[in-house]
């Protein structure tokens, strides 16, 4: 590739910064001193990608052996796409500018169904063939992240899948490749070394057979395949123990999250239903607060941020929080360094840890009910009731907060519109908390923002077996919602028009044969369908209509109970009869208890060390 | 005590722009450990300047970056920790360890070196213009200023200009008048020479800085980075 082109290129594109690399931290290696060049991809622009917690984690611990070298690639925004199909550039990483084509080993992240277009262009403009089985050289595709989980409508392009945690798996994966290399062995041998890895899935070793009706009737293994019947997850038990960054590329433009990402914990113990993230990164492991104190110095050290931000599912959870956060300011605040908590729940005791970390900094409090009735709230199992909201607001108001966000979901199961209203009913409430607060001991100029998104049912939660809402329905819904809060004063409402969504839980919950639509609506010019702006909906139907699949058919369908999903071979910790239990409370109304509070018999002890 | 840090930028980061480079060169100086000065007020920043801010798609190898220190420190610290929070792409070339009362180091700047590759002979004409410029007493052109656009005598704002053949194209080597009232950026003069040849003016020109400098008593251009006090 001609860097003189590129340079010329680079030019002519909006925020160029996204491609030059260069960045302090970027980590360089002599190319023929590794045996092994690892490309890992995150499938959205680089502001986006470098705020990803999970490249950073990988990236660094790759990068710690000496034998391999792992660089980043990002999917090139539109107007760089067009450029680089112009000028014969193929997909480059950011450090040393290699084509992809030339890695041993291409790793892609999932974390979201819309992101799936992006990879589709990434292997294309990487000059690679997309299909799994047209593929006889270049690298190996890989991908993980928590959309692996229900891999079947990326089976056609994918080598193999890694769920659960990447910490060791990815070493395994390398040293895998390494053994393979040395032998001289032919490529489909690889896949099969793969298969013997914890948490590997390799859709090529596995086959599927449908019922009449569509649905699938089974999984397995094809015969003389080395891979398991059902593929467990890889966990990491000890965090402690395992890798952590303690040196972070520092980017030069604006990022999305441009701060210490320190994470706290993996896991929640909160079993909200309708939440993947809430089942597949069971169980709860904490980092010790000696160790996250120690790496936090370390991280400021070495970048020079002037924030950290203690990351988990549900930070508030941590078993030391007022401790912890108490340590980080006392530690870090003469260093002008801003401590901040995303992700506080509404019932965690909340009012100390907001009285530290006002100290230096103030933004909007970001709450989430989900639902706008304690009757949806046990449905979904939130456990939040409206008197912690109400006790949380208040708090915040009287330290002087006056920007509260709520979010919500429309369209969960069971919903009706007494729920809908509900949601208007608690930003009322909301309001009237900060006006029952007397003039002089709130903060002038109340802001309530209400995010209502649309509920995708997804895998491994006990709402699979739900159907989602149709988008007639929905859109009824939120401008029954739009009308109501439209006569509270200092409510901003923000919602979105329900087709993405609807397309999302397709490929959430989507089989091998959607993987045909995806491919065919990458070829009609789908691409960064997350980004609004450039979601074509009816380029989608066609594809749809083009390749015979119908997309109610995923979506919107309930399932029956003793349906064969599509990722019925793999475990993600909780177990079938867990969901299939959950499920059915749900639909009863009854709460299930915080796990911390007494097993709730999940599944995920049948894992070695779990829950100990 | 000031430290004055000359870096320079590459080419991989051309397209840095210069409020990037601002803030990037902020968390340099907290990764640095160095004892900085910080602004007074609520959301406290370390005091720094730049001489000059370097336009998007030019490289350099003498830009001066100006920072107040809280505390004295030796030229060797000052030189090995800005070095290691910098990226090989930024580097560092020295440091001078200058007293406050030391002058502002923008309000000293007054001329720029450059070098100026022009690749291809789609140059020529415009590299043929450069005698016809230099025998002018007066050359008018449209310069940009925060105003708008106005007239005025640029020929007097390049204080030297040669150019020489360099495979298959040119170097071209200007100094160019970099103050505060009155600049002439490259882009100006190349495209003044290509109308003055009445020929297209190439886009891939590729800026490099080399020098900033000051005037001496004498009105002689020096370096500003070795400036006397």
């Amino acid at each position: 590739m001609s860097l003189e082109n590129l340079d010329r290129v680079l030019m002519q594109v909006s925020k160029p910064v996204r491609y030059a690399g260069g960045e302090y931290g970027a980590v360089m290696k002599d190319p023929d001193k590794v045996a092994v060049r690892y490309a890992f991809l995150f499938p959205d622009v680089y502001e986006v990608g470098m705020s990803h917690l999970g490249m950073k984690i990988l990236y660094h611990a790759i990068n710690s052996r000496e034998d391999a070298w792992c660089e980043r690639v990002f999917s090139p925004w539109v107007d760089m796409e067009d450029l680089m199909r112009r000028e014969g550039i193929p997909l480059f990483s950011l450090e040393s500018r290699t084509p992809v084509k030339q890695f041993d080993l291409l790793g892609i992240t999932l974390q979201y169904e819309m992101s799936y277009t992006n990879i589709l262009s990434a292997l294309d403009l990487a000059g690679l063939p997309l299909r799994q089985d047209q593929r006889k050289e270049g690298p190996f595709v890989i991908c993980g992240g928590p959309c692996a989980f229900n891999p079947e409508p990326l089976a056609p392009f994918v080598d193999f899948f890694v769920l659960g945690d990447g910490e060791e798996s990815t070493h395994q994966t390398i040293d895998a490749y390494k053994r393979w290399k040395a032998q001289g062995l032919p490529r489909e041998e690889y896949l099969r070394m793969a298969a013997a890895i914890p948490g590997v899935y390799v859709p090529s070793l596995h086959q599927v057979q449908y019922h009449a009706a569509g649905t699938v009737a089974a999984i397995q293994p094809k015969a003389g395949s080395p891979a398991p019947q059902v593929v467990r997850k890889a966990l990491v038990n000890d965090l402690d123990g395992a890798f952590y960054p303690e040196k972070l590329i520092v980017p030069y433009g604006d990022v999305v999250h441009n701060r210490i990402m320190l994470e706290i914990f993996r896991g929640c113990t909160r079993g909200c239903r309708f939440c993947q993230a809430g089942m597949i990164y069971r169980p709860v492991r904490e980092r010790s607060m000696d160790r996250l104190m120690a790496l936090a110095q370390n991280l400021v050290d070495s970048t020079g941020y002037d924030e950290i931000s203690l990351m988990s599912l549900s930070s508030g959870d941590y078993s030391q929080l007022p401790q912890l956060a108490h340590r980080m300011i006392e530690n870090f605040a003469p260093k002008r360094v801003k401590i901040s908590l995303p992700s506080m729940r509404i019932d965690s005791l909340i009012k100390d840890t907001l009285k530290e970390t006002q100290k230096v900094r103030k933004t909007a409090l970001t709450l989430a009910p989900e639902a706008g009735t304690q009757r949806l709230r046990d449905v979904i199992n939130k456990g939040v009731t409206e008197a912690d909201l109400i006790r949380s607001v208040t708090d915040a108001f009287e330290e002087g907060w006056s920007a509260v966000k709520l979010y919500f979901m429309l369209g969960l199961p069971t919903e009706t519109d007494q729920d809908v209203d509900g949601i208007a009913d608690l930003a009322r409430k909301v309001q009237q908390c900060y006006f029952s607060l007397p003039k002089e001991r709130r903060a002038p100029g109340l802001r309530i923002t209400v995010s209502a998104s649309v509920f995708v049912p997804k895998p491994f939660t006990p709402f699979q077996w739900a159907g989602q809402l149709d988008q007639a329905q929905v859109i009824r819904r939120q401008q029954r919602l739009k009308e109501q809060l439209s006569r509270i004063k200092g409510v901003d409402f923000k919602y979105h028009a329900p087709d993405l969504s609807f397309i999302e839980a397709v490929f959430a919950r989507g089989d091998r044969r959607v993987g045909e639509a995806l491919e065919r609506a990458w070829r009609l010019g789908c691409r960064f369908d997350g980004w609004s702006d450039h979601f074509r909906y009816d380029l989608w139907l066609r594809a749809f209509e083009e390749t015979g699949v119908d997309p109610a058919f995923y979506a919107s369908r309930p399932r029956a109970r003793d349906e064969v999903f599509p990722w019925e071979h793999l475990d993600a910790g909780v177990t079938r009869a867990f969901l299939l239990r959950e499920w059915d409370k749900a639909l009863a109304g009854q709460t299930t208890q915080d796990c911390r509070k007494g097993c709730v018999g999940c599944g995920m002890n049948r894992y070695e060390g779990a829950c100990t | 005590m000031r430290a004055i840090y000359q870096f320079g930028k590459t080419r991989r980061l051309m397209c840095v722009s210069h409020l990037d480079l601002q803030r990037f060169m902020q968390m340099a100086l907290r990764r640095s450990a160095l004892p900085v000065a910080y602004s007074q007020g609520f959301n406290p920043h370390p005091l720094l300047s730049f001489a000059s801010a370097l336009a998007m798609g030019w490289t350099s190898e003498a830009e001066l970056m100006d920072i107040k220190l809280a505390a004295p420190l030796g030229k060797a610290a000052a030189l090995e920790q800005m070095r290691r929070a910098l990226p090989p792409d930024l580097p560092l070339r020295g440091v001078r360890l200058v007293e406050d009362r030391f002058p502002a180091l923008m309000a000293r700047l007054y001329w720029a070196d450059y070098a100026i590759t022009l690749p291809g002979p789609a140059w020529d004409k415009v590299a043929e213009a450069v005698p016809g410029f230099l025998a002018e007493k007066e050359v008018v052109a449209l310069r940009k200023t925060k105003s708008g656009e106005k007239p005025a005598d640029i020929r007097p704002m390049a204080l030297s200009l040669e150019v020489t053949p360099q495979g298959g194209g040119y170097l071209m080597r200007a100094r160019l008048q970099l103050t505060e009232r009155a600049t002439l950026k490259p882009d100006l003069l190349l495209s003044v020479l290509a109308q003055r040849a009445g020929a297209e003016l190439p886009q891939d020109a590729q800026v490099h800085r080399t020098a900033l400098l000051a005037q001496d008593d004498s009105g002689a251009p020096v370096d500003l980075f070795t400036l006397k006090a």
